[in-house]
């Protein structure tokens, strides 16, 4: 006790003065507009990177979440896209018989889910892409299968959990495709080489088509939806006495690195088929 | 008594004088001399009567007070104040150095009466510098137009040193009243 108050003697004029100091910043910093923005401004300059790149890193811990969330937000965007609906609207037909409702109800043609690669061969004549969904996930044969840029190619056997897919560099691909500027519509064949270029055919001679021009699928198949992104036409030659155009297509989806790709599923796939099934003998 | 009860006057007087008088002054646009500080400077020192604990607390009660009171009327609360503690903190020191190894018998008040010339320069100069800088610096509170800003501590320090060494030869140089 008494050594307390033998410290408490010695030392308490420096307590005094600390606290003293400390009210007069306190005022300082109260009183004093100009003063506190600066000290603001001081430990901003401070702060601001060492926050920055802790957020940065504390960001990384976060993007797993975020890939998700934006994936769903993604599939949520794709659904609601005005190719993926039989039909849009009817003005004539609702004008007549109500005012209220000028939209119809639109029916949905195509759903989406999303999937992720985990095989894929780019350097064989008859690749294939391996993804982790499966008949478990609603798939089925002859899906659609798109990448974020672009088309990918079509589901072609389904097991519980994985699926397998034949993608645009295959010897068999065949897909309508339509060339918007000059709205001619052609097929789309791979020859083989490089999986990052197929080929467009019969486009006729006479026709125009410019390097540069975006080739979308037609959607006359029940397969794609329209108006997907296949590729741009990167190289043009018309050889002598050919009927069609010699057209080289730059694919828009990078098959040698691929994660994510959306599985299309033609809600009414089945019934297309079964009209078009009456056909078939003739 | 007599003794604290001269030392309350001197106080209000320095800072009646600093207020009403000194705060107006602007010499050259940006020199204020800051009076107030004699008071300050011919408080009791540690060789001198009294309880020595409460003597160090109470001179940083009086420094802040009357930093503060100043402060009210300038709009910068906060500023003398801190300024005053500060020097306050050093005065000890400057004491100490100035009397070098003599050890001072009896009446030990920093007045003309008690030490000559050089060390009442000195000591005033030292403790004005310390204080004018605290207080010019937390005032403007930036580097920029840093040169401007030594001016103003420096031109107030020679303002301060002159003023305080007048008053402290005026009325303080009478060896029967120190």
């Amino acid at each position: 006790m008494n050594n307390l108050i033998e410290f408490i003697k010695n030392y308490f004029h420096h307590f005094l003065a600390a606290v003293l100091l400390v009210i007069c910043f306190v005022l300082i910093g109260n009183s004093m507009s100009y003063n506190r923005y600066k000290i603001a401004r001081i430990c901003q300059s401070i702060t601001m990177p060492i926050e920055k790149s802790w957020g940065k890193l504390i960001h990384h811990f976060s993007l797993n979440k975020e890939n998700e969330q934006l994936l769903q937000q993604n599939l949520e965007l794709l659904r609601e896209q005005e190719n993926m609906y039989l039909v849009k609207e009817d003005t004539t037909l609702t004008q007549m018989s109500e005012t209220d409702s000028i939209h119809t109800e639109r029916i949905r043609m195509y759903d989406y889910t999303y999937a992720h690669v985990t095989y894929s061969t780019t350097d064989k004549p008859f690749n294939y892409i391996v993804i982790d969904k499966g008949s478990k996930d609603g798939l089925e044969r002859d899906m659609a299968v798109l990448s974020p840029v672009g088309i990918v190619g079509v589901v072609s056997d389904v097991s519980k959990n994985f699926s397998s897919i034949i993608p645009i560099p295959h010897l068999d691909t065949r897909i309508s495709a339509l060339v918007p500027t000059i709205n001619q519509v052609g097929t789309v064949v791979w020859d083989g080489k490089d999986p990052g270029i197929a080929y467009l055919n019969d486009v006729p001679q006479h026709l125009e088509i410019n390097i540069g021009d975006s080739i979308l699928t037609s959607g006359f198949s029940t397969i794609y939806p329209k108006g997907i992104l296949i590729g741009t036409v990167k190289e043009v030659s018309s050889e002598q006495n050919a009927t069609f155009l010699t057209i080289k297509v730059k694919l828009a989806t990078d098959f040698k690195n691929l994660d994510l790709v959306y599985v299309v599923k033609n809600l009414y796939r089945s019934e297309i088929d079964s009209l078009k099934a009456n056909f078939k003998d003739e | 008594m007599n003794n604290v009860l001269s030392n309350i006057i001197r106080c209000v007087v320095a800072l009646l004088l600093q207020i009403f008088i000194c705060n107006y002054i602007h010499l050259f646009g940006y020199l204020t001399p800051a009076l107030y500080l004699f008071a300050l400077f011919l408080l009791p020192t540690d060789s001198g009567s009294g309880p020595t604990v409460l003597r160090l607390p109470a001179q940083y009660l009086i420094g802040f007070t009357m930093g503060f009171i100043v402060d009210m009327f300038t709009h910068t609360l906060g500023v003398n104040a801190a300024a005053c503690i500060i020097m306050l903190i050093f005065r000890p020191y400057v004491i100490n150095w100035l009397n070098g190894r003599k050890t001072v018998e009896g009446n030990d008040r920093p007045v003309p009466a008690n030490k000559d010339f050089r060390w009442m320069f000195w000591f005033t100069l030292v403790l004005t510098l310390i204080h004018q800088t605290v207080m010019v610096m937390l005032e403007t509170f930036t580097f920029h137009h840093f040169g401007k800003t030594l001016l103003v501590i420096l031109g107030n320090t020679v303002l301060t040193v002159i003023v305080i060494l007048c008053i402290d030869y005026l009325f303080y140089s009478d060896t029967k009243r120190a």
